[in-house]
């Protein structure tokens, strides 16, 4: 269990990043969503040791990883959202540098795991070429697999399938899928479909704060006859979006299908109700701050969050 | 190109590099240095020393112009590498060319406003420089300084920036940015102000032997991108005297001015050579058309519908563990890493050829008469130290730095700093890494340094000073900088504060270093610091070599702790840095570093107590002011016995520089009263004095080293006295303040001590007033003489107790292993019990005595011995060939050498000097041992030849302690060695030795305080040059003048009259008694009125030289101008062939036509020369018999064309 406990991270400025962040990961999957600048990389780099909070505590199945990063470390496994790699060096051999580094073992030997690792993320082609020509995707792809060499017991993965193409991220979905049996792995996202397609559970974060810590199946409850979808010209969409929660818009052949949530379950003339989806769901949160039904995390007192 | 686009560029790059901390710290340095130069701190090496003399002003043009071009080449060029080479690679680390280059900037613009920003914010940084310059000189009040403030002239500013400064500023800003977007490699930027800084300061400034072609020397000029050796050579290398240099305006040439525009248009060229690059490349890099069928060949075909992909094994199947590597297999892997980036990476392969040129171009290094030395595995080894060490640690800055920052740069640090390597395994990984490329260079040193050895081929090749200096010296150095610059980045996490600091640790260091205010508690890079010796190699550092790599070592190892401590692998939370920044918890932090510093703290306090109590220390210095001050009101001028007799019975123990002397001297009361007490000087940290009169205790007064003698009853005129005295002592006494070395020493292995220089060894007749001055603080005018000083009959003889001859007996106990040479001859030696004790008896009176021990090997002739180091026998032949040719000639010409040997002996080489007492020169073994001579320049022999002429002159011609005097002594020498080069070696050494003198003076005369030769007593800087090579060419001329047997009349006259005279010779009586002897004693009185008693030195000048067939002959005309002082005859050739042909090629003999011509000081006059054959070129005294300035321009090649010829030089 990853135990966080009233994070707060301020920045100079001040900028208040995270504000007093209380959350229990469980074994699996998790995700992390939140709009850009909500806090999630803060959260993530706080996490993988690589920023000092301003205070609160984070244990690792009961030990505190702040006060002993180096202890977090062997057990970590991190893909960070902007990264690079060294130029000079080919794929493989960035690979098998991290694998040393990481103190990564296998039975075959680090280079046979190496040459696997890129199998896995398809990226055996390119093994031997410098990662300077490497691709976007190219490069994110020898991220998780970096991320994923030695059997780490938390996983942080931020904005994974950001530049995979469709196909590699169907891939990357099975190996998470995978790994989550037997650890931890903490999904940052601001992609609805990946928490509602990997995660068990995920949380929201949004100025600093958690908003909400729940289930995709319970959010999509909480509004479930509350979602109504229509169709309208563009004249009436502006007016709708005045009076109304819209959620989501589309543009067919010229008009709107617009999806709109109302608390109290009415519909707008000419909308039928529909079954929420996940991203309704995130949507009504980050507009009203709260879904129907299920309680928010309790918010410590930023004085007592700040440490003496 | 759009203005606005191009305008918005330059304003972003200007704005930001006003913001960053590289600019301040550079603006700190440069006015910290302004306002040192402006009060004081720094001087010029022109002007008149004396008070009220004219003194050269900083604010001159050619003051400011020097100046200028020091500061941009030594430090602007550091700090424009890093600002504009990484000015396009640092957008390249952020990441802004996808979108910037997106819009409809176009790369000129983008090329042009960036590098237009970064000149702009380098010629801000000059203008605020020049202009603070201003304000300390002219408005600023100045107290002691203000002699060296000159009226304010704005084009004395201005013009040195426009000619050198902006120029100069345009090349290195322009080329730093080429470099840098060309290559997109920090490191290679870094490249460029090593190189200028070795191409420049170790080699273009300086190096301009005497035998360097007028050609080369103006294609040198123009190859100097800075202007400074065009700078030197056309206006500095003789010196014209301040009143010139303080208000002539700098005269520019068609060179200056064509190379100044060519250094600005390549800093401009380099610019648009970008800027075409970046425009063709900036859309991506082309392919060949070859290598596009390549690629579409090889592009896979369509998947098969049919295929259905493989299904992966579950993760678990790999079964992949992850513990913490091992601290070592880190260290290895990071180091392995870190050197592949560096072998791709085009500094090593820089740096690596530039060392070793500079290492072959030590080859040429000029010494003693501008001859090169012979080069020694331990002379290269410490003489390319500063250059390794500056060379290494900028290297050190920028590796480390870069290296450290990588992780950042690249963008893997939040995965690399994720994992669990240890951080110390890593730093150290990226340090062994670094230091690969510091060896590498080493080793292209050493590499170069057997090259140098092996082409010599005279002296072996032998590795160990290489391993001693390098390995022992060199090595803690680079630890404590590369601790240092690491320590700097973890605490700033920041690359160009990091450079900031490492930049202004070094200048600040080398401007220390310049003032004299450097220690062997501070001297962390061991600057200059150490010479060594074949023959006692770090006998005389060893302490405070020692105690100061521990002290360093031990702060490498806190700066370490402090790396680690402070590297910031996880970014610092600003709260939490606050809260470890409070007084509790930062003393919590300074007291868990304290055991670090426990011992660089206690090997520094040795240190510095040890320099303290030195003999450079401040009781040291206390002592000799209380001697002066205490004594100089009383005991100045007041009569002193005469030395009549020494006996002294010394024992040493070499190891401790320790000996304890027993003695006595017989003192005579020469004057004409009567005597109740008279002083003697000693030095006041010997130990267990006593003093005895006539072997009976007796009444002493000590007065802060001067011991004031009360004898029994007063001595009455031609009483005698004997002194005894019992003391011990050690020399030196205590370690340098920085690195000097004393005159005198005793060392384990080389001894070297006189009876007649200071008190380190015996005590002194009399007071000396000139013992505690300091001449920045005490220091006065020279003494005014009244005019016939010289004829008084109480004079003083210039050496303490040299006024007549007495019979010296030493007792001489070393350990076996050393063997002694003294004055006089060896009666007899015993070695016993691991000690040699001999004993020596003067076989004829001497007026001074000397000791001198090593460890030698001898060879004699008849009569002449020398005694050397085994390793050193280069030129031992030429040495006692010298020596045989001194007994003989000189006897002949002067009168016989009164003593049954002549011996040479060598000391070890940490002065450089040579001295002869009677019958016992000693050599230090960089004079003459080590010279490397060449045919026409056989410095061995010369210095040889000067040493043995000292045996006449003045050992027994004894000169008078008056001005003039000393040429009687050394420029008699240098005379004599002449005379003898002559007549042993031939007219060629004579005439390459006479040059060598000629040119020595041409360059180190002052104008301004030169005095004439019946004036010079040393107190005013340059003396010493001009009675050396003035007084001995004076002396030769007067020579020819006069005819060599009227001469030599004359002299032996002399000689008879001063052998045995207690009435010292004066220049006045020289001069009267050769006129005696002169065929015409008004053309000698003219001749000895200009060159004696005035000053004066010829300059010629040849213009319009033509060359004109004329019938079957040839005719040469020109104009020839005498632009110096000083009426002489001279010679004007027309010559063909070769003066001295090399006997292995077939070269044309000689052939010239000459006149006579005689021109006053500021004439010129029309010369025509008819010749039988075809002449090549127009001499000015072709056998130089007569002292000028600047002899490489009174000579011109002569071309012929149809209609004339035309002269080029």
């Amino acid at each position: 269990m990853l135990e966080i406990t009233g994070l707060v991270k301020v920045y100079p400025g001040p900028v208040a990043a995270l504000q007093g962040i209380d959350l229990d990961v469980p074994l699996g999957m998790f995700g992390l969503l939140g709009p850009n600048g909500a806090g999630k990389s803060t959260f993530m780099r706080i996490l993988a040791g690589l920023l000092e909070p301003t205070s609160g505590r984070v244990t690792l199945d009961g030990l505190d990883v702040l006060d002993r990063p180096e202890w977090l470390r062997e057990r970590l496994g991190y893909l960070p959202q902007d990264f690079g790699f060294y130029g000079h060096l080919s794929g493989r051999d960035m690979l098998l540098h991290l694998l040393r580094l990481k103190g990564v073992s296998a039975p075959g030997g680090i280079a046979k795991l190496a040459d696997e690792l890129l199998e896995r993320v398809n990226l055996s082609f390119a093994a031997k070429r410098s990662v300077k020509s490497y691709s976007g995707g190219m490069r994110q792809r020898l991220g998780i697999a970096q991320a994923i060499a030695g059997s780490p017991r938390l996983l942080i993965v931020d904005e994974p399938t950001a530049g995979l193409d469709p196909e590699e991220r169907l891939r990357f979905y099975h190996l998470l899928a995978e790994l989550a049996e037997e650890r931890i792995v903490l999904l940052s996202t601001h992609i609805v479909e990946d928490v509602a397609v990997l995660c068990p559970s995920f949380a929201v974060i949004r100025h600093g704060r958690l908003l909400a810590k729940t289930t995709p199946r319970a959010a999509r409850e909480a509004i479930e006859g509350r979602i109504f979808e229509g169709v309208v010209s563009p004249s009436e969409l502006p007016e709708l979006r005045a009076s109304r929660h819209v959620t989501q818009e589309l543009l067919v052949e010229g008009r709107h299908r617009v999806r709109v949530y109302d608390p109290a379950g009415a519909a707008p003339a000419g909308f039928g109700p529909v079954a929420p989806t996940l991203e309704d769901a995130y949507l009504v949160l980050m507009r009203t701050g709260a879904l129907p039904g299920l309680r928010a995390p309790q918010r410590p007192a930023v004085a007592e969050a700040v440490k003496a | 190109m759009n203005i606005a686009r191009t305008f918005e560029v330059f304003r972003q790059e200007f704005t930001h590099s006003l913001r960053r901390p590289l600019f301040w710290v550079q603006m700190l340095l440069l006015g910290f240095m302004v306002f040192m130069l402006s009060t004081g701190h720094a001087s010029m090496q022109s002007g008149d020393a004396r008070v009220g003399g004219h003194k050269a002003w900083l604010t001159s043009e050619f003051a400011v112009a020097q100046t200028l071009i020091m500061l941009i080449s030594i430090i602007y060029v550091f700090f424009v590498s890093v600002a504009a080479g990484m000015a396009v690679i640092r957008d390249d680390e952020q990441k802004v060319g996808e979108i910037i280059h997106s819009t409809p900037l176009r790369p000129s613009e983008y090329v042009w406003g960036k590098y237009l920003a970064v000149l702009a914010s380098f010629l801000g940084v000059l203008v605020l420089q020049v202009g603070f310059a201003i304000l300390c000189n002219h408005l600023l009040p100045h107290g002691s300084n203000a002699d060296y403030i000159g009226p304010f002239s704005a084009g004395n500013y201005l013009r040195p920036m426009v000619v050198f400064a902006i120029p100069t500023l345009v090349l290195f800003t322009g080329a730093c940015f080429a470099i840098g977007g060309f290559s997109r490699l920090p490191v290679l930027v870094f490249a460029f102000p090593i190189g200028v800084l070795l191409l420049d300061a170790f080699f273009l400034w300086d190096w301009s032997p005497a035998w360097l072609s007028p050609g080369v020397n103006r294609l040198l000029q123009f190859a100097d991108p800075t202007g400074l050796r065009w700078l030197k050579e056309t206006w500095l290398l003789v010196d014209r005297g301040v009143d010139f240099y303080n208000h002539a305006r700098l005269e520019l040439d068609p060179l200056v001015i064509t190379q100044r525009i060519v250094v600005l248009a390549l800093g401009l060229g380099c610019v648009a050579l970008y800027q075409r690059r970046f425009s063709t490349q900036l859309r991506g890099a082309k392919v060949s058309e070859r290598q596009r069928e390549a690629a579409l060949a090889a592009t896979p075909n369509a998947p098969d519908p049919d295929e259905r992909p493989e299904v992966p094994a579950p993760l678990a199947s790999l079964g992949m563990r992850a513990t913490t590597p091992g601290a070592l297999a880190t260290m290895l892997e990071v180091a392995r890493t870190e050197l592949r980036q560096l072998v791709r990476a085009p500094g090593l392969y820089l740096f690596v050829p530039l060392i070793l040129i500079q290492t072959l171009l030590n080859e040429y290094g000029v010494g003693a008469f501008d001859t090169p030395l012979l080069n020694t595995a331990g002379g290269l080894a410490t003489g390319m130290m500063n250059t390794l060490t500056l060379l290494i640690c900028m290297v050190i800055l920028f590796y480390t730095t870069e290296s450290l920052q990588r992780e950042r740069s690249s963008g893997i640090g939040a995965i690399y700093y994720a994992t669990p390597l240890r951080t110390a395994a890593m730093l150290a990984g990226k340090a062994a890494a670094n230091t690969v490329l510091g060896m590498a260079i080493v080793f292209a040193c050493f590499a170069g340094s057997l090259v140098v050895l092996l082409v010599q081929g005279k002296v072996p090749l032998d590795p160990a000073p290489f391993v001693v200096v390098w390995g022992l010296l060199l090595v803690p150095t680079y630890l404590v900088w590369t601790t240092f610059v690491s320590a700097v980045y973890a605490a700033t996490s920041n690359r160009y504060g990091t450079y900031a600091t490492g930049l202004a640790a070094m200048i600040l260091t080398g401007w220390f270093q310049m003032r004299g205010n450097m220690n062997w508690v501070f001297n962390w890079d061991l600057w200059s610091a150490t010479r060594w010796t074949d023959i006692a190699t770090f006998q005389y550092d060893a302490l405070p070599l020692v105690l100061n790599r521990i002290a360093w070592l031990g702060m490498a190892v806190f700066f370490t702790v402090l790396t680690l401590r402070l590297f910031e692998r996880r970014e610092r939370d600003a709260t939490s840095t606050l809260v470890r920044l409070r007084p509790g918890a930062l003393a919590g932090a300074l007291a868990s570093l304290s055991p670090f510093l426990v011992v660089p703290l206690v090997a520094g306090s040795v240190l510095g107590w040890q320099v303290n109590e030195g003999f450079q220390g401040a009781a040291a210095k206390k002592a000799r002011l209380d001697y002066w001050r205490k004594n100089i009101q009383t005991w100045k001028d007041a009569p002193t016995p005469a030395m009549a007799g020494a006996d002294l019975d010394v024992r040493f123990d070499p190891p401790r520089h320790a000996f304890t002397m027993k003695g006595s001297y017989l003192v005579e009361n020469t004057t004409d009263a009567a005597m109740a007490r008279f002083p003697v000087s000693y030095n006041p940290r010997w130990k267990e004095l006593e003093w005895t009169a006539n072997a009976a205790p007796c009444s002493t007064e000590a007065r802060a080293g001067l011991l004031i003698v009360t004898p029994p009853r007063p001595l009455a005129p031609g009483d005698t006295l004997r002194l005894g005295f019992s003391y011990s002592g050690r020399h030196p006494d205590g370690i340098s303040k920085n690195g000097a070395y004393g005159m005198e020493f005793i060392m384990p292995s080389s001894i070297v001590l006189t009876g007649f220089s200071g008190t380190d060894f015996v005590p002194q007749l009399g007071f000396f007033p000139e013992k505690g001055i300091e001449k920045d603080k005490n220091g006065s005018d020279p003494r005014e003489w009244p005019k016939d000083w010289w004829k008084s009959p109480r004079n003083h003889a210039i050496f303490p107790s040299a006024t007549r001859w007495y019979d010296v007996h030493m007792r001489v106990d070393v350990p076996a292993d050393l063997q002694v040479n003294a004055t006089g001859e060896c009666v007899s030696e015993q070695v016993a019990k691991g000690r040699r004790v001999t004993e020596w008896r003067t076989d004829h009176p001497v007026r001074i005595f000397n000791l001198v021990a090593g460890k030698w090997v001898v060879k004699k002739g008849p009569g002449v011995a020398v005694y050397y180091d085994r390793r050193q026998p280069y030129n031992v032949d030429d040495m006692l060939a010298a020596l045989e040719g001194a007994r003989r000639w000189y006897g002949e010409w002067f009168g016989p050498y009164p003593w049954k040997m002549l011996r040479l002996s060598e000391f070890a080489g940490w002065p450089t000097y040579a001295q002869a007492p009677a019958g016992n020169i000693t050599f230090s073994e960089n004079i003459g041992f080590l010279t490397r001579s060449k045919p026409d320049a056989d410095a061995a022999f010369w210095i040889a030849a000067h040493e043995s002429a000292h045996m006449w002159w003045p050992n027994i011609a004894m000169v008078a302690d008056g001005p003039g005097a000393p040429v009687l002594s050394e420029g008699f020498a240098h005379f004599s060695a002449l005379l003898l080069t002559r007549q042993v070696r031939g007219e060629r050494q004579r005439e390459a030795f006479a040059k060598q003198m000629e040119t020595r003076y041409g360059r180190l005369r002052r104008a301004d305080s030169e005095r004439p030769l019946v004036l010079l007593d040393g107190s005013l800087p340059g003396d010493d040059r001009i009675w050396y090579d003035k007084g001995g060419w004076a002396l030769w001329m007067l020579d020819r003048f006069m005819g060599r047997d009227s001469s030599l009349a004359g002299i032996r006259e002399y000689f008879r009259t001063y052998r045995d005279s207690q009435d010292p010779a004066a220049l006045e009586n020289y001069l009267a008694i050769q006129r005696r002897h002169a065929a015409d004693t008004t053309s000698f009185d003219g001749f000895v009125d200009q060159w004696f008693f005035h000053v004066v030195v010829p300059h010629y000048l040849i213009d319009e030289a033509k060359l004109e067939r004329d019938g079957k002959a040839w005719k040469v005309t020109a104009e020839v101008r005498n632009v110096g002082t000083g009426t002489m005859t001279v010679d004007v050739a027309a010559a063909s062939g070769e003066r001295w042909p090399d006997e292995r090629k077939k070269a044309p003999a000689w052939k010239d036509a000459r006149v006579p011509l005689t021109l006053a000081a500021g004439e010129g006059r029309p010369v025509t020369i008819r010749c039988g054959f075809e002449p090549e070129r127009l001499v000015i005294d072709p056998d130089v018999t007569v002292l000028m300035l600047e002899r490489n321009k009174a000579e011109v090649r002569l071309v012929p064309e149809p209609e004339g010829a035309v002269a080029a030089r």
